[in-house]
């Protein structure tokens, strides 16, 4: 035990001796001398055993090295290890999820949080060629606290190089409408994969719990042309829509329309059937009573129709003596008609 | 007392010095070469604690870790002769500390040789290829083959080369630019294409409208044409059915009814006094 509490002189060893010469000196000085030099030796490696406590936090795990050699590693509790320099502890957060931001910084998680872009990180090319914006966050945690604190320099460093790498691979295989559209999830998927298999090969004792797609977006240069391709979407929508809307109001006017003209037809199929049906039934009576008596009927009739007409109108009776011609009444005639023929109406006389 | 003392001082001190020089740790994370005098002697890659020969033997450290390897971004000619922005990086571990000893001597002096040897593969492999194998999927198999020519030459180093990477492949900046413009083309022409097929669309199902209008209107024409005609021909056959009784008489008082539809009073009858109406008349005249 005294050789390994020795063997730390060394290091410090002129600081040190100086020190032990101070306290002998100061132990001379005193009356119980050598007795009280062993007493103070024995407080000072009962300290210095008692500086092997430590307590593993249920978040951790112990980790515990005996001159630079991993010789266990010990679950949540209070423990005790060699002292410094035999044993050395380290309790790295193996339940604690952390999260790495590509693409982005939080400024200030807020509320309102507040981000700040690296351009640098989040620009990139797609499979086609396209240059689009994309940020994730990678979050992860240690699955193996050994291989996590003994198997990479620069954890941190490593794991974001890594995911830069994944995320610029992943992207650089799919086309710009799917990174930006329907591949989100895939993507990330992949990422996650992609990712997890990187830092395996380097048995870095880290496990990616997820891999967030933050915003994937075109880059604000060209920012005006997507959003363009959206409202033209939107356009084509919108034109389709009111076409529909002329043809609901066509075709229900049309049908209107034609349902006016049939039921029309039918209406004057029922009115002239039944007006023909009436005038053939009225014949066929005035017929029937005709048949009884015909010369007496016929002439009753016609003279009824002539007192009918006859009242109303001009007439101009010329005595059969004068002969048949018409023409010297024409004068007369045209006397009558005169005042109407600047109208320019003449009507004929049947 | 005071002489005593001062003897067993030294005496701790010597074995003091002695015994640390004799010993040596190494940890997780290390590994290890000894020298004796400038000439070695071995190798111990297990951590713990170890002895030496004091004084004259040497330990030299080396980190066993994966260790990384960042290069300044540096432009690279493609194939299809297109500029590209390469930032690799690169995971490596010593795996001979002797020959890196004796070789480049530390990890600095590893990461100059690693410079070289990685940069002249990638540029070599990426000019035989397209910007867009490097790129897309192919581009894993372009870094295995550039890690596997790479390890090849480290291990002379005695390094083994984990993983080479492309961090970042991106466009030079004045060529973003054009990338940017042939995007928005791309962008409008297919804004274009969404209004166009828009109007498409609209247009088929406006002149379909106007069709189904028009078969519509002529179908309810043709419908009510039909219905009137067959009217029309009920009637007819109805009238004839009953004028055919007597057509004499119809020719009669259907004559009969024209007269008082014809004659109103803007007609100007002649009549002769001989006419039948007036037989009586002229024979009373006479």
């Amino acid at each position: 035990m005294s050789n390994n509490y020795e063997e730390q002189w060394p290091q410090k060893s002129p600081s040190v001796e100086d020190i032990e010469k101070k306290v002998k000196e100061f132990f001379k000085r005193t009356r119980q001398g050598r007795k009280g030099f062993y007493l103070f030796l024995i407080i000072i490696i009962a300290l210095w055993l008692a500086s092997g406590i430590y307590i593993v936090s249920p978040a951790e795990e112990g980790v515990v090295r005996r001159f630079g050699k991993m010789v266990r590693v010990t679950s949540p509790g209070l423990r005790y290890r060699l002292p410094w320099p035999v044993e050395q502890v380290d309790t790295p957060k193996v339940t604690e999820i952390k999260r790495l931001e590509i693409g982005f910084r939080t400024v200030d998680p807020g509320p309102p949080a507040r981000y700040q872009f690296v351009e640098k990180e989040s620009l990139m090319l797609t499979g086609d060629e396209n240059i689009v914006d994309a940020q994730i966050i990678v979050q992860y945690k240690i699955k193996d606290a050994p291989h996590y604190l003994f198997n990479v320099k620069d954890q941190l460093g490593m794991l974001r190089d890594a995911s830069e790498a994944a995320l610029r691979q992943v992207i650089g295989a799919n086309t710009i409408d799917d990174a930006l559209t329907v591949g989100r999830l895939q993507i990330q998927q992949e990422i996650k994969t992609v990712l997890q298999r990187i830092i395996d090969s380097y048995q870095s004792g880290l496990s990616i719990t997820a891999v967030k797609l933050q915003t994937v977006r075109p880059p604000k240069e060209v920012e005006g042309a997507f959003k363009d391709v959206v409202s033209a979407k939107e356009d084509r929508e919108r034109v389709i829509y009111e076409a529909r809307g002329y043809q609901e109001d066509i075709i229900p006017k049309a049908k209107g329309k034609a349902a006016q003209m049939t039921k029309g037809a039918e209406a004057y199929e029922a009115e002239r059937i039944g007006r023909a049906k009436g005038d053939a039934s009225r014949f066929l009576a005035v017929l029937k009573e005709y048949e009884k008596a015909q010369d007496v009927t016929k002439k009753r009739l016609y003279l009824e129709t002539m007192e009918e007409i006859l009242p109303n109108i001009k007439k101009f009776i010329i005595d059969s003596k004068a002969g048949g011609n018409l023409l010297q009444f024409l004068p007369l005639e045209m006397r009558e008609l005169a005042p109407k023929k600047e109208q320019g109406v003449i009507k004929e006389v049947k | 007392m005071s002489a005593k003392s001062v003897t067993s001082i030294a005496v701790v001190l010597a074995i003091v010095i002695l015994g640390s020089a004799s010993v040596f740790t190494i940890d997780e994370t290390q590994t290890v070469i000894i020298t004796q005098l400038g000439k070695y002697i071995r190798t111990v890659k297990d951590p713990g604690l170890h002895m030496k020969i004091p004084f004259i033997q040497t330990v030299h450290y080396f980190d066993k870790r994966v260790l990384e390897y960042d290069s300044t971004p540096a432009e690279i000619l493609t194939k299809d002769k297109k500029n590209l922005v390469v930032d690799n990086y690169a995971r490596w571990k010593i795996v001979d500390p002797l020959k890196i000893y004796q070789t480049v001597r530390n990890e600095r002096g590893a990461q100059a040789r690693l410079d070289d040897i990685i940069y002249a593969d990638l540029r070599e492999e990426m000019a035989k290829h397209n910007l867009s194998e490097i790129i897309d999927v192919r581009r894993e198999g372009i870094m295995k083959t550039v890690l596997e020519k790479s390890d090849e030459k480290a291990r002379q180093y005695g390094l083994k080369i984990i993983d080479v990477r492309i961090k970042r492949a991106d466009l030079p900046r004045e060529v973003e630019e054009s990338v940017f413009a042939r995007m928005k083309a791309e962008r409008q022409r297919i804004a274009k294409k969404y209004r166009s097929e828009g109007e498409e669309e609209a247009a088929k199902i406006r002149a379909e409208t106007d069709k189904q209008r028009a078969i519509i209107l002529a179908e309810a024409y043709r419908q009510a044409e039909t219905t009137k005609g067959r009217a029309e021909a009920e009637a007819i056959r109805l009238y004839a059915d009953a004028f055919r009784k007597d057509p004499l008489f119809y020719d009669f008082v259907r004559t009969l009814e024209s007269y008082k539809k014809i004659i109103d009073k803007e007609t100007t009858f002649v009549l002769r006094s001989d006419s039948e109406l007036f037989q009586y008349v002229d024979r009373l005249s006479k």
